[in-house]
């Protein structure tokens, strides 16, 4: 644990040091993969206790939509958007999540993949969000006076709120509220758990209200960084990229779908312009690791150690 | 007039209604045998659409032969899928749904590099309009909504009226008891996926004169088709079927009164209503 908490300082460190070494381009793939990070970090919240999201991307767009409708159409501080981007995204995640957490997983599915195709659909229906051209001249938050104009300036804000995000997930994942998710993954241990006067539909909403509340308030950054927002920024690709991430980094560890992330979006960035080929590509990637590496990358060091044991596998769970 | 329009509202919403269940059923199927939701539907929907587009406009073959194309590629795709990737998945949910979600991901892109974002169009094979009592009914999906119905009782009959029917609900019911009376559930199971797949291209097949195609219309078929057996309960065809009329009827009627975009609102907050009554569907098991 001591050497964990050292690795993690020292890269906290060499984030917190990056804009000094890194020419632009490289900060805006290190912002890009900061957001992604903390995505996946959200989206993994959910995966962990069994139930698998296909509209995260509808939690970022509602934290992002409520961080620019308040800034550019109501003039509120863009420092407030951020806090208020997460708390629209939470308050949606509660509503849905106290109604579908209580169902078998893949009704949750369904009902959160509606949700986020519903939510980007009423964006574009609507000319005060910004219809299908969206909302331009979103601006970024002052600090003392100085717009955090550069890519150099906002890199620390998102770096904050990545930590921030990132944080609190790890810490929720090793509370005693935490573990006790973990015993919600299936039927039958859910019943026991209740059993013992554990209130499992809340428990996992609660989980699941953090997660979206993390989204959210990325989100709303993520927009700030854009300085605009549309329908077309947020969609479902955005969703599955993230399930993408996660699965190819790995369940096991609270680390692969930062890992996952990390890794697919620096190629992501390197290698395509926004388009199908790199839909393609990372589509393909997910299908070798689910049907030839099931753990992800996480799981490679043991199985090339040749470890036959059986996989710890965290997820895994029946209908 | 108003009640001409209210007449004209539920007549589009059934054959709307009934479009919507052509839609739905091949995910019903499959996710009713093999409890898989196969996100890929929407795709294999899309690609019936396209290819008529490509067979028939195109190539310029003979109807016939265009639908006995379709039919034979949806076959072999299912078959395909089920062997290479579902098979090996066997009794992971999520690991299916995300697997799935991957192939739709593979389909959609390929398809947008291959055609293309330029809308296509197949032109009317039924043209006219059918006029009854004032309301007015293009015959084209008339024709496609019949095609519908047929669809669904040739599915009640397979499923109920079959011996690869019972074994597909003997599955359902009790994988293990099912093999061991002898029931080859890896062929049943290919069965049921390769008929999901030919009914989802055949609804894709037979609305390409009704839509303008892209290769973005397999998601909104999907998002609409989740909506529906949301409603109408996971697996149930009866369900599907009611389902797929009443959100029809609601979106038509809806429009009429509040307008098309709150009309899809409408939708939503169905399945939502639903999700708070009867979680489990209108017709789905607990």
């Amino acid at each position: 644990m001591n050497s964990n908490g050292a690795r993690i300082a020292a890269l906290l460190a060499a984030l917190v040091l990056l804009p000094f070494v890194a020419p632009p381009y490289a900060l805006h793939v290190a912002i890009v993969v900061l957001f992604n990070a903390t995505y996946a970090a959200a989206l993994y919240a959910v995966l962990r206790m069994g139930y698998l999201s296909l509209g995260h991307a509808g939690f970022i767009a509602l934290g992002a939509y409520t961080c620019v409708i308040l800034s550019v159409r109501l003039g509120v501080s863009p420092w407030l958007g951020i806090p208020a981007g997460g708390l629209v995204a939470g308050l949606f995640a509660w509503g849905l999540g106290a109604l579908t957490l209580r169902l078998r997983g893949i009704y949750f599915s369904l009902a959160i993949f509606a949700f986020g195709e519903i939510v980007t659909a009423l964006f574009r229906a609507f000319d005060w969000f910004g219809g299908p051209a969206g909302i331009p001249g979103v601006p970024r938050p002052a600090f003392f006076g100085t717009p955090l104009a550069s890519h150099f300036a906002f890199y620390w804000l998102v770096l904050a709120v990545a930590v921030l995000g990132i944080g609190v997930l790890y810490r929720l994942q090793y509370t005693r509220f935490g573990a006790t998710l973990l015993t919600l993954r299936t039927a039958d241990s859910e019943r026991l758990a209740e059993s013992v006067g554990i209130p499992a539909v809340r428990y996992k909403t609660a989980a699941f209200v953090v997660s979206c509340m993390v989204a959210g308030m990325t989100g709303a950054v993520h927009a700030q960084y854009l300085m605009f927002v549309n329908p077309q920024v947020f969609t479902f690709l955005t969703s599955t990229d993230l399930l993408i991430y996660a699965m190819v980094g790995g369940l096991a560890s609270f680390w692969g779908p930062i890992l996952g992330a990390s890794l697919l979006t620096a190629l992501g960035e390197q290698l395509f312009s926004v388009g199908y080929w790199k839909t393609l590509v990372y589509a393909a990637i997910l299908m070798i690791v689910i049907m030839l590496l099931p753990g992800g990358l996480v799981d490679l060091p043991r199985r090339l150690r040749g470890l036959r044991k059986a996989a710890p596998d965290e997820i895994a769970a029946p209908p | 007039m108003s009640l001409l329009l209210l007449a004209q509202g539920i007549a589009i919403g059934l054959v709307n209604g009934a479009l919507y269940i052509l839609t739905a059923l091949g995910l019903t199927l499959i996710y009713g045998i093999l409890h898989i939701v196969n996100f890929a539907h929407g795709e294999i929907y899309m690609l019936g659409a396209m290819l008529v587009y490509v067979f028939f406009v195109v190539l310029q073959w003979p109807l016939a032969l265009v639908f006995v194309a379709v039919v034979i590629l949806a076959t072999l795709a299912g078959l395909a899928v089920e062997r290479g990737v579902f098979r090996n998945l066997r009794g992971q949910w999520m690991q299916l749904l995300v697997a799935s979600v991957g192939i739709s991901l593979i389909i959609q892109s390929l398809s947008w590099i291959a055609f293309g974002a330029q809308e296509k169009n197949v032109p009317s094979v039924l043209p006219g309009v059918l006029i009854l009592a004032g309301v007015r009914l293009p015959i084209e999906r008339l024709a496609a909504a019949g095609i519908a119905l047929v669809l669904v009782a040739a599915l009640y009959w397979v499923v109920y009226r079959t011996r690869t029917g019972l074994a597909m609900r003997a599955i359902e019911e009790d994988e293990e008891t099912a093999r061991m009376l002898g029931v080859n559930a890896d062929r049943v199971a290919a069965i049921a996926v390769a008929l999901g797949f030919v009914l989802a291209a055949l609804g894709g097949a037979f609305v390409a004169p009704i839509y303008s195609l892209n290769p973005g219309m397999g998601l909104e078929a999907i998002l609409m088709s989740f909506i529906i057996i949301i409603i109408g309960g996971l697996g149930s065809i009866t369900g599907t079927v009611l389902a797929g009329l009443l959100i029809g009827m609601l979106e038509s009627l809806g429009a009429l009164v509040l307008g098309s975009e709150a009309a899809h609102v409408l939708v939503f907050v169905a399945m939502i209503a639903v999700l708070i009554l009867r979680p489990q569907g209108l017709l789905g098991r607990a």
